[in-house]
């Protein structure tokens, strides 16, 4: 029983870790627009396209894919951010709500017409199990736990201590003060957004492998998963997400192991509801930010 | 209204004015009526006028056509057009074309609906052929029933589908596709008997397709001694994460997982078995479609070993169902066709042949027609039950160095007093 527990819950770390790597862009996109990015699932779903694309296509190896993947995905972050993120900014919430669904309806129809409706095989990546003794795992979740880690490292280094990170912190405190003092506050949320869509598409190639069948619409359950995530690391709290997502996927994964697997999707949705009655501004800070 | 003769003529014209007001606004109101009456006549005297004037038969074909299930749209909408290419060629239906007409149900009930009312209030389709989710279908039974319009499933497999129909209730509803009953029953002794399993674990899909597989699955397991479920779960069709409920089942010690799934979730499934380890220790039997070479080819040493009961797969050797393979790969690049595009082809040649029978494009004919015919299928005779329910031949197979084998032929005949409860 002791070890089953055990194995839960490193499963639930690793679903967690997934959920906590597309969470991070999310927060920070709406830590500096004040905007929640519905869209962010969709880049999710657009890298794990762009690396099968890239394998499928050009029989690119899965490491190349995972590089190309990102690098499809950030240039179109790039013409995604010029064109409406950095528009959003001074609108009303109402603006953002629209525009980021209007995008994940546009993105997931555009994978739909491009490449149909039915579900693809993403084969490739390293699938192989290691051995832990009492359960096994493959190499892949090992992948991606560690890769977690790393890019919450890297942003943790980055909010602190690189001149986009403190400009992100300025804007995400106060936009105007930022206008006066010389920040460009576009470009602040471009390459936030740049960044936030760059890791939901990593995300996406590294856990491609694991979940094999990809379809267009398979983003819209990852943001709401997200959507729960940053709620509970509290909004805009990039290292409370980390937190948050590996709570969630534990949660979800105990779930799944102890009473069914039908009432995992369940637990997202309650903890949202009760984060928002109990703790609207989150777990880890005691009182909001914003 | 009646006008006090005390008040001021002002009032008196303000109050005209007002009236008068009234008039025009009601004017406006009736004209604003006419002309949506008009457009909306308009908007139904035209696909009515297309439905008079052409010389075609239309056929509808409800299936999801978009959402997680959309791969089974597209392939029952590939399967049916090619029979109607194919049946059209031969000189049509009593000389008239077949057209086909899709509406989509995304797998979701309500939709289903809509899509079915949509299609024969506008399309007046006589004909329809839906859904492939079994949960549609039972929501589109009462529908064409209150309609009259003939629904004939092709591709749901729930057991309640026909226990409702013909003698059962809905007299419009008829099946041309096993049923989970028989599939259950054939794959729970094989399971037993062949395999020599004796613990199962169920991890089934959550709709009407999967729990009702497994409710019949829990009817005839006591049959079997020492036969027993450890443990059941279901999921949701577009869950991807299955390795706590697969660690629970490891644990369970469990010898096969009793899986009634989506084609797509399978080779998830099959991937996380291998790597939790557990390939070639817990088998796989039940149904979504483990025979596809790029499902065994997702974990080859998962599948080897796997059962299923289906209604076809292309390996059948039937010399008519090889040439639907070939031609179908044809017209569409190449593409292996799955078993919804064989059922959809098989029973637009169904509906030929009983209209050939009773000389009749009428619904009601047709319907009467279905409940006699004796249509020699490329898989083999089918016949219709008092349920409605087709009795026709399936296939038990089990993959085997990374192949399918067809290990035996089934008759899909259902006794339904001895399954009753």
């Amino acid at each position: 029983m002791g070890s089953f527990l055990i194995e839960q819950i490193v499963n639930g770390i690793i679903t967690g870790s997934m959920y906590a790597l597309v969470a991070a862009g999310m927060t920070m996109i709406f830590g500096v627009l004040r905007a929640i990015n519905f869209a962010h699932g969709e880049y999710y779903m657009l890298g794990t396209f762009a690396a099968w694309w890239c394998m499928t296509q050009f029989a690119a190896d899965y490491s190349l894919a995972i590089v190309g993947g990102v690098a499809i995905v950030s240039l179109m972050a790039v013409l995604i951010g010029r064109a409406v993120m950095q528009r959003l900014i001074g609108q009303p919430f109402q603006a953002g709500v629209l525009a980021t669904l209007g995008l994940s309806l546009i993105l997931q129809n555009i994978v739909i017409l491009a490449f149909g409706g039915g579900y693809k095989v993403f084969s490739g990546g390293w699938i192989e199990p290691i051995d832990l003794g009492d359960f096994g795992m493959s190499q892949q979740r090992v992948i991606l736990v560690v890769v977690t880690l790393a890019v919450f490292a890297g942003l943790e280094w980055m909010v602190r201590s690189t001149r986009l990170g403190r400009s992100i912190r300025a804007v995400s405190q106060n936009i105007e003060c930022c206008q006066v003092n010389g920040i460009d506050v576009e470009q602040v949320v471009r390459r936030t957004f740049l960044i936030g869509v760059a890791i939901a598409a990593l995300s996406g190639i590294l856990t491609g492998p694991i979940n094999v069948s990809i379809y267009g619409g398979m983003g819209e359950a990852v943001t709401l998963k997200t959507f729960a995530v940053i709620v509970m690391g509290g909004m805009g709290n990039v290292r409370g997400t980390l937190i948050a997502g590996c709570l969630l996927g534990v949660v979800e994964s105990l779930v799944a192991g102890f009473i069914g697997l039908q009432y995992r999707d369940s637990v997202g949705f309650i903890v949202l509801l009760l984060m928002l009655m109990l703790r609207p501004h989150g777990l880890f800070s005691s009182k909001a930010r914003f | 209204m009646s006008c006090n003769p005390t008040k001021t003529k002002n009032l008196h014209n303000l109050h005209n004015l007002h009236n008068l007001h009234n008039l025009h606004n009601l004017h406006n109101l009736r004209s604003a009526a006419w002309m949506a009456l008009m457009a909306l006549s308009g908007l139904a005297a035209l696909p009515a006028a297309h439905a008079q004037t052409g010389d075609t038969f239309k056929i509808g074909i409800i299936s999801p056509m978009s959402g997680p299930n959309a791969r089974y749209g597209a392939f029952a909408n590939k399967g049916a057009a090619l029979a109607a290419k194919e049946i059209n060629a031969a000189g049509g239906v009593l000389g008239k074309k077949i057209e086909l007409v899709s509406g989509d149900s995304q797998c979701v009930p309500s939709e289903g609906v809509a899509a079915t009312q949509r299609m024969i209030s506008l399309d007046k389709t006589p004909v329809i052929i839906g859904d492939v989710c079994s949960s549609v279908t039972l929501a589109m039974q009462p529908l064409a029933e209150e309609s009259k319009v003939l629904l004939v499933n092709a591709a749901s497999s729930n057991p309640d589908i026909t226990y409702r129909a013909g003698v059962g209730g809905f007299k419009w509803t008829f099946r041309n596709y096993p049923t989970d009953e028989v599939r259950a029953a054939t794959v729970l002794e094989y399971s037993v008997k062949t395999k020599g399993y004796k613990k199962f674990a169920v991890l089934s899909v959550d709709s009407d397709y999967g729990r009702g597989a497994i409710k019949f699955t829990k009817r005839y397991l006591p049959k079997y001694e020492g036969a027993e479920i450890l443990s059941e779960d279901y999921y949701k069709d577009s869950e991807t994460d299955f390795r706590s409920v697969l660690s629970k089942i490891r644990r369970a010690g469990a010898q096969a997982i009793i899986l009634y799934g989506q084609a797509d979730t399978t080779p998830i499934i099959a991937r996380q078995m291998l790597e939790l380890g557990l390939a070639g220790k817990v088998g796989l039997v039940g149904n979504g479609e483990f025979n596809t070479k790029s499902t065994i080819a997702s974990a080859p040493k998962v599948m080897n070993g796997a059962v299923e009961a289906a209604a076809w797969l292309p390996e059948v050797q039937a010399p008519r169902s090889l040439r639907f393979v070939e031609e179908y790969k044809k017209a569409n690049g190449g593409e292996l066709p799955n078993v919804h595009a064989y059922t959809h082809y098989d029973t637009l040649f169904l509906l030929a042949k009983v209209i050939a029978d009773v000389k009749s494009l009428k619904g009601e004919d047709i319907r009467n027609g279905l409940a006699s015919v004796k249509y020699d299928s490329p898989m083999g005779m089918v016949s219709f039950d008092d349920h409605n329910q087709a009795v026709l031949p399936m296939v038990l197979l089990e993959v085997a160095d990374d192949k399918p084998v067809i290990k035996s032929a089934i008759s899909s005949k259902v006794d339904y007093p001895a399954a009753g409860k």
